[in-house]
């Protein structure tokens, strides 16, 4: 199942925040890529094309939400790209986690595309990953 | 006075408010707020809170600052400022913030308003096409890592030195646009990566390129304004706000990692995790510094191609070489650095983070044609309302460590905006005020809607009154270009 998001409106005046929740780790990982694809376009405007997968493991999984919401950062920077989707697993063996995810997108093209926010960097600001109950919930805010 | 805060604020005078150390365990120094009451009612709860975690840092000096354009940033205030002991102070990414060096540049003309105003729409689209704006744009300048390390070393002056300007430019720039001390050999493979293709490049968020009018009634100190070559009389200027983009970002978020291990080894407690730092004179502490001035340099080479790009497009559009046009550089000022400097206390590491130098006519460090002056300083208001030249006063130097407001400074999230703005709309409604809008994202354009901002003027007012900075002209926006 994929998590939900929401963006919010109180917090952080000149940036972007946002709360991804599910029912899993797994599904607030889906709910906060989803958020970081739309802040920076439509993903339905953008076609297939360029794609890299991503592994990458970690004891904590708040850690490893953070790094991996950077790398779709650091590629829209280094590839010029925007994203379609990018679908992921998240996997528990022992005390590690790993994530394993595809970036899937097309180089930026303000013709075709419709363009949101030039995302700078995930920020540790507010930052909190946690389980409330049956309820998994994580809180970001995204410099713009 | 009804404020976002339960904690006492003394009011000192009209424009200076004081958190006094009883407020916060752990406050090394009082914290001072420049604004008018009204706008000091109008802060956010952040600017309280976050302004007296700042006065808990090492090796603070004198006060904490946030002026008249603060709101809630992460760690440090927007609007902060704060000079730490090089000896026994710290340095902190949160005190410079994410977008290193991002900053102000302004550019005279010798033309008015009716040469412009039949052309407008050739030149903004002109203007569109030749500075990329918006998410994920690359610029035209191609570099190897080799000649990236040289913008790193050199900022501005490698463009000059590669004809993206004049040389002249370079006296008017904060520092001549090349700050000594960068180390390209300190700053990670991701960094350059993210860099290397941005040259040339607005971004997007609050910065613009905008087209604006100077007229004789907004024109507040004629002598000082003529100093800077403006002349009024329906003049058209250009603005330019941006930085270092994803590179700068990538330099601050890689040292904040660092600093977060680094700080229990040197016995350092923080109020917020945004407030990582480590002491100036720590291997850590020296390594940042280096890669910020790597990043502060690329902003001032960033913003120099941009007016390349500008002084081209005028050139396109009004068939004359930018020389004969008058686009002389009226200056470039930085807004988000640290740097060392020296005061009454003697040397301190001063942050300034949405906050903008102000080195008054007395400033040995001043440029000879800034000497009878002061330092430009240049304000961006909302791309509704309009921006300021400022000039710097010695006043300034005395009280705020040579530092002033930056911009209008938000009070509305852009979340919120967008829910209550349309891109569209808005553009549309500019037009009709005389206000041309090219934009890569229209939920972009809602995100900066004027409404969005405090009254600029206000904030203009309230620094003027405290004399620290002077007001010299207001310039109307009549075209803006935004990612």
């Amino acid at each position: 199942m994929a998590g939900t998001f929401r963006f919010l409106e109180e917090i952080a005046l000149a940036d972007l925040a946002f709360e991804a929740e599910g029912e899993t780790v797994e599904e607030v990982f889906r709910g906060a890529t989803q958020a970081v694809l739309e802040s920076l376009a439509n993903p339905a405007t953008v076609s297939g094309g360029w794609e890299r997968a991503i592994e990458r493991t970690d004891a904590d999984h708040s850690a490893l939400l953070f790094d991996w919401l950077s790398d779709i950062v650091f590629w829209k920077d280094a590839a010029g790209v925007v994203y379609r989707e990018a679908p992921l697993t998240l996997t528990r063996e022992g005390n590690v986690w790993l994530l394993r995810a595809r970036l899937i997108g097309a180089g930026v093209d303000q013709r075709t595309q419709e363009l949101h926010a030039d995302v700078k960097g995930v920020t540790k600001h507010l930052y909190e990953f946690k389980q409330t109950g049956a309820c998994w919930k994580v809180r970001i805010v995204l410099d713009v | 006075m009804k404020l976002n805060t339960a904690m006492t604020v003394n009011r000192i005078t009209d424009e200076i408010w004081e958190i006094p150390l009883s407020e916060k365990s752990g406050m090394l120094v009082p914290a001072r707020i420049y604004a008018t009451e009204g706008i000091l009612q109008s802060m956010d709860s952040g600017v309280f809170d976050q302004v007296t975690n700042v006065a808990c840092l090492p090796g603070i000096r004198r006060y904490a600052l946030c002026m008249p354009d603060g709101h809630w940033g992460y760690g440090f205030p927007i609007g902060g400022v704060a000079a730490f002991d090089v000896q026994d102070g710290i340095i902190s990414p949160g005190g410079v913030g994410y977008d290193i060096n991002c900053g102000m540049r302004l550019i005279r003309t010798d033309l008015t308003l009716a040469d412009v105003q039949p052309r407008l729409e050739r030149l903004m689209t002109e203007l569109f096409r030749k500075v990329p704006a918006g998410v994920g744009a690359s610029g035209f300048v191609r570099l190897s890592r080799e000649e990236f390390g040289r913008v790193m070393t050199h900022g501005a002056r490698w463009c000059v030195e590669r004809g993206y300007g004049w040389h002249r430019d370079l006296l008017r720039m904060e520092e001549g646009g090349c700050i000594e001390g960068a180390d390209p050999s300190i700053v990670t493979d991701h960094a350059i990566q993210r860099g290397i293709n941005q040259l040339g490049t607005l971004g997007s968020g609050n910065h613009y390129l905008e087209v604006q009018v100077v007229s004789n009634e907004r024109i507040f100190d004629p002598v000082t304004a003529a100093a800077l070559g403006i002349t009024g009389h329906e003049q058209i200027v250009v603005m330019v706000h941006c930085g270092s983009r994803g590179f700068g970002h990538q330099v601050a978020s890689d040292y904040l990692h660092v600093f977060e291990k680094a700080m229990r080894p040197y016995g350092i407690t923080v109020k917020d995790q945004q407030l990582a730092c480590a002491p100036f004179r720590s291997p850590e502490g020296q390594d940042y510094f280096s890669a910020m001035n790597c990043a502060a340099n690329t902003a001032f080479a960033n913003r120099q191609v941009i007016t390349h790009q500008i002084r081209e497009a005028f050139g396109t559009v009004f068939g004359q070489s930018a020389e004969s046009l008058g686009m002389e550089l009226v200056y470039d000022v930085a807004h988000n650095i640290a740097k060392v400097e020296r005061y009454a206390e003697g040397e301190l590491v001063v942050h300034r983070k949405g906050a903008t130098r102000a080195f008054g006519p007395g400033s040995p460090e001043l440029p000879e044609m800034f000497r009878q002056i002061g330092q430009p300083v240049i304000c961006g208001g909302s791309m509704e309302t309009g921006s300021y030249l400022l000039v710097g006063t010695d006043q300034a130097v005395r009280d705020t460590f040579g530092s002033t407001m930056h911009g209008a400074g938000r009070t509305m999230s852009r979340t919120q905006a967008k829910r209550t703005f349309r891109g569209e709309h808005l553009q549309q409604q500019m037009k009709q005020h005389g206000i041309l809008v090219k934009a890569v994202s229209m939920s972009g354009l809602a995100e900066e809607a004027g409404l969005a901002y405090k009254n600029i003027s206000e904030v203009v007012e309230s620094v003027d009154r405290a004399g620290i900075t002077k007001k010299v002209a207001e310039l109307r926006p009549i075209g803006n270009i935004k990612g």
